[in-house]
């Protein structure tokens, strides 16, 4: 017999009996709903933090710890503390060496800020900048024009200003002028004005808006400013403060375990005079994998006691599909009256319950991704009534997962399978005289 | 000389075999229908001739003795070959039509040959066919319950010629119409006895319905006590 004439016949049995259907279905659709619910929310937090992560920029930078040893009889002397002493901490000397023994497979991310230094515009007015000082650009996605600031413009104290499009407003009251090359004075915190080249301008961060109530004029608001780290410190006669920790960008040209292994190396090598001192290599993507690993796990557990409610809908499935041999008897010794062997009764139930768990199953996919939908839209507009400010950085995603959808399809057509066909076989064997006699 | 279609041999049936209530329902039953007999059976309820009709429809297996059904040994055959022989060989009339509810007229008739495997185009002009044979041609796509009982009995009795069986075999077919629609039926068969060549045998418990047969068998307590013998005329 052939497989659509089942199919045909599965159909019009259903339709039949629609709200019983629908009722022995929901056990099946609240099953498969919950594991495509869960399963989304799974892989939604996944791409979302991998997202964000990638949206902040961090995932090629190294964290590099210098941890102290103290051993017991350290700490229980008099004269303990632990505090680090300067000389011990990572210096700039250090950083130096690193970028001449791997040359282009490292750029230190030093930042420091400087405070706040006042200009004056072309036109006179006075306006307030916040004036970082870095080796190289950590973050140069916002980049409109120019150049960002570079380890050349440090190494030679070079008076570079790295700008930003409201900089350029709020300096020449006028959008459509070239900044670049323009030399500006500013006063820096110390009284001193010093005066600085335009190199290049970046679009200004949306954040910035947000921290101004709305209709505050460009002159009120403070813009930031970048300038080479080793200029403004050579220009205030500072030195660089001695740190504990480090960011490390790597090139992602290159392979990320053997340059965590080069960092470590040279590190080790560094304190190898230093006793009691310890260097600790971190990859922030290794958080990421982690996390991953943890909602992995969390996802599948919570996914396995959800699956449970489809053994539950898969004896409701069962169980209906009992009453409705019984209610057929008649039926099915007509058909074996007619010449129907025990297998096409057998298929004809199977392709029944198969039929019924499987459109159970589509439906609980389809409100399964629907109400990851929902959920994710609930937490973005959350999130960006909460946290306005991080509102842009968390870039929420909401993905169904693919796999999860393709076990369910198939972990219905299993479950119409195994649960219809003990009923099926009841079918098949029944005795023909006595089903014909049936009433 | 007419060939043997039914050549049954001390066909003996018991229930309850080995236990205290065992019960012997056939008693050695010996039978032989020929091709284009229109054949009686008579009984009063309890004699056997249900057992019998099963026993002949290939639907139950006799626990002695031995049936040919078109020179095929069918009394040891196993479940498949049996369904088989139900499909390509028997055309079953019941008492109380059998029609499978919430399919139409068609698909009913159709049932059989879908058991044969015949293709759908195929299928489709057939049942078409025996609609036509019937005369219900215009009701082919009505639900059984919307039918009357004698254009139920004719669906019936379309679908039990749907793959051209050896024998028409009718339980008590008029048996729940009245008179007149019951008398639309038995010409019906005569029918198709005469015009198509069917044979059919025909169980019943009214002598009246019996007596337009050409042979009528009579069965009591499990034996055959009369026969009339194969008519003269019955044999074309």
């Amino acid at each position: 017999m052939q497989f659509t004439e089942n199919l045909r016949l599965a159909f019009a049995s259903l339709a039949a009996n629609k709200m019983r259907s629908l009722l022995t279905m929901l056990g099946i659709i609240i099953g498969i709903s919950s594991v495509i619910l869960i399963t989304t929310i799974g892989t939604s937090i996944q791409k979302t933090l991998s997202n964000t992560f990638n949206q902040i920029g961090a995932s090629n930078f190294f964290d590099v710890y210098l941890y102290q040893d103290y051993d017991y009889e350290d700490m229980m002397s008099d004269d303990f503390s632990d505090e680090m002493p300067e000389e011990d901490m990572f210096t700039r000397e250090m950083l130096d060496r690193l970028t001449e023994t791997y040359g282009d497979h490292f750029t230190p991310m030093l930042q420091q800020d400087f405070g706040n230094a006042t200009l004056r515009s072309v036109t006179n007015e006075e306006f307030s900048v916040m004036v970082t000082g870095e080796l190289s650009p950590v973050q140069d996605t916002l980049h409109l024009r120019g150049r960002t600031i570079t380890q050349r413009d440090n190494q030679e104290k070079i008076h570079a200003i790295y700008v930003s499009d409201l900089f350029v407003r709020q300096y020449f009251q006028d959008e459509t002028v070239d900044p670049i090359g323009q030399t500006v004075d500013m006063t820096l915190s110390n009284g001193s004005t010093i005066d600085f080249i335009i190199v290049g301008v970046c679009e200004t961060p949306e954040l910035m808006d947000k921290l101004y109530a709305p209709g505050t004029s460009d002159m009120e608001k403070t813009s930031n400013v970048t300038v080479p780290l080793d200029t403004m410190l050579d220009i205030l006669h500072q030195t660089q403060e001695p740190m504990m920790y480090l960011t490390i960008r790597w090139n992602t040209e290159y392979d990320p375990d053997m340059l965590q292994d080069e960092l470590q190396e040279f590190f080790e090598a560094e304190y190898a005079e230093k006793p009691g001192y310890q260097v600790i290599v971190q990859n922030e993507q290794i958080y990421l994998g982690m996390i991953n690993s943890v909602i992995n796990v969390i996802t599948i557990a919570i996914s396995i006691i959800a699956a449970i409610s489809l053994i539950v809908g898969g004896v409701g499935v069962m169980n209906i599909m009992l009453v409705s041999i019984t209610e057929r008897t008649k039926e099915i010794g007509i058909r074996k009256a007619l010449g129907a062997q025990n297998s096409a009764i057998r298929m004809q139930f199977v392709v029944e319950a198969i039929l019924i768990c499987l459109i159970g199953g589509i439906i609980g996919i389809i409100l399964g991704i629907a109400g990851g939908m929902i959920l994710g839209f609930t937490a973005k507009s959350l999130v960006t009534t909460i946290y306005p400010d991080y509102a842009q950085m968390i870039a929420i995603t909401v993905q169904p997962s693919v796999p999860a959808i393709l076990v369910a399809v198939g972990f219905s057509i299993l479950t119409g399978v195994f649960f219809g066909y003990y009923p099926a076989n009841k079918a098949a064997k029944m005795d023909p005289i006595d089903a014909l006699r049936y009433d | 000389m007419s060939k043997n279609i039914i050549s049954m041999r001390h066909i003996i049936k018991r229930y309850f075999i080995g236990k205290p209530n065992e019960l012997q329902i056939l008693n050695g039953i010996d039978l032989d229908v020929q091709e284009n007999e229109f054949l009686a059976i008579v009984g009063q309820s309890g004699s056997g001739k249900s057992t019998l009709m099963n026993m002949i429809g290939a639907l139950d297996r006799p626990t002695e003795g031995t049936y040919f059904l078109n020179g095929r040994d069918i009394s040891r055959m196993n479940d498949v070959q049996l369904s088989t022989i139900r499909n390509r060989e028997i055309g079953f009339v019941f008492q109380n039509f059998h029609l499978i509810p919430r399919m139409s007229a068609l698909k009913n008739v159709e049932m059989p040959l879908l058991y044969a495997g015949m293709p759908r185009r195929e299928r489709l002009r057939r049942a078409n066919e025996l609609l036509e044979i019937v005369d219900m041609a215009d009701r082919g796509s009505h639900q059984p319950n919307e039918l009357s009982g004698g254009q139920k009995q004719r669906v019936a009795i379309a679908r039990a010629m749907a793959n051209h069986p050896s024998l028409l075999l009718a339980d008590e077919p008029t048996g729940a119409l009245d008179t007149k629609t019951g008398r639309m039926i038995m010409d019906l068969f005569h029918q198709l006895h005469q015009q198509e060549g069917t044979t059919i045998i025909l169980i019943t418990h009214s002598p009246e319905l019996a007596q337009e047969c050409d042979r009528i068998v009579t069965i009591s307590d499990g034996s055959i006590i009369s026969d009339t013998g194969v008519t003269a005329d019955a044999v074309h």
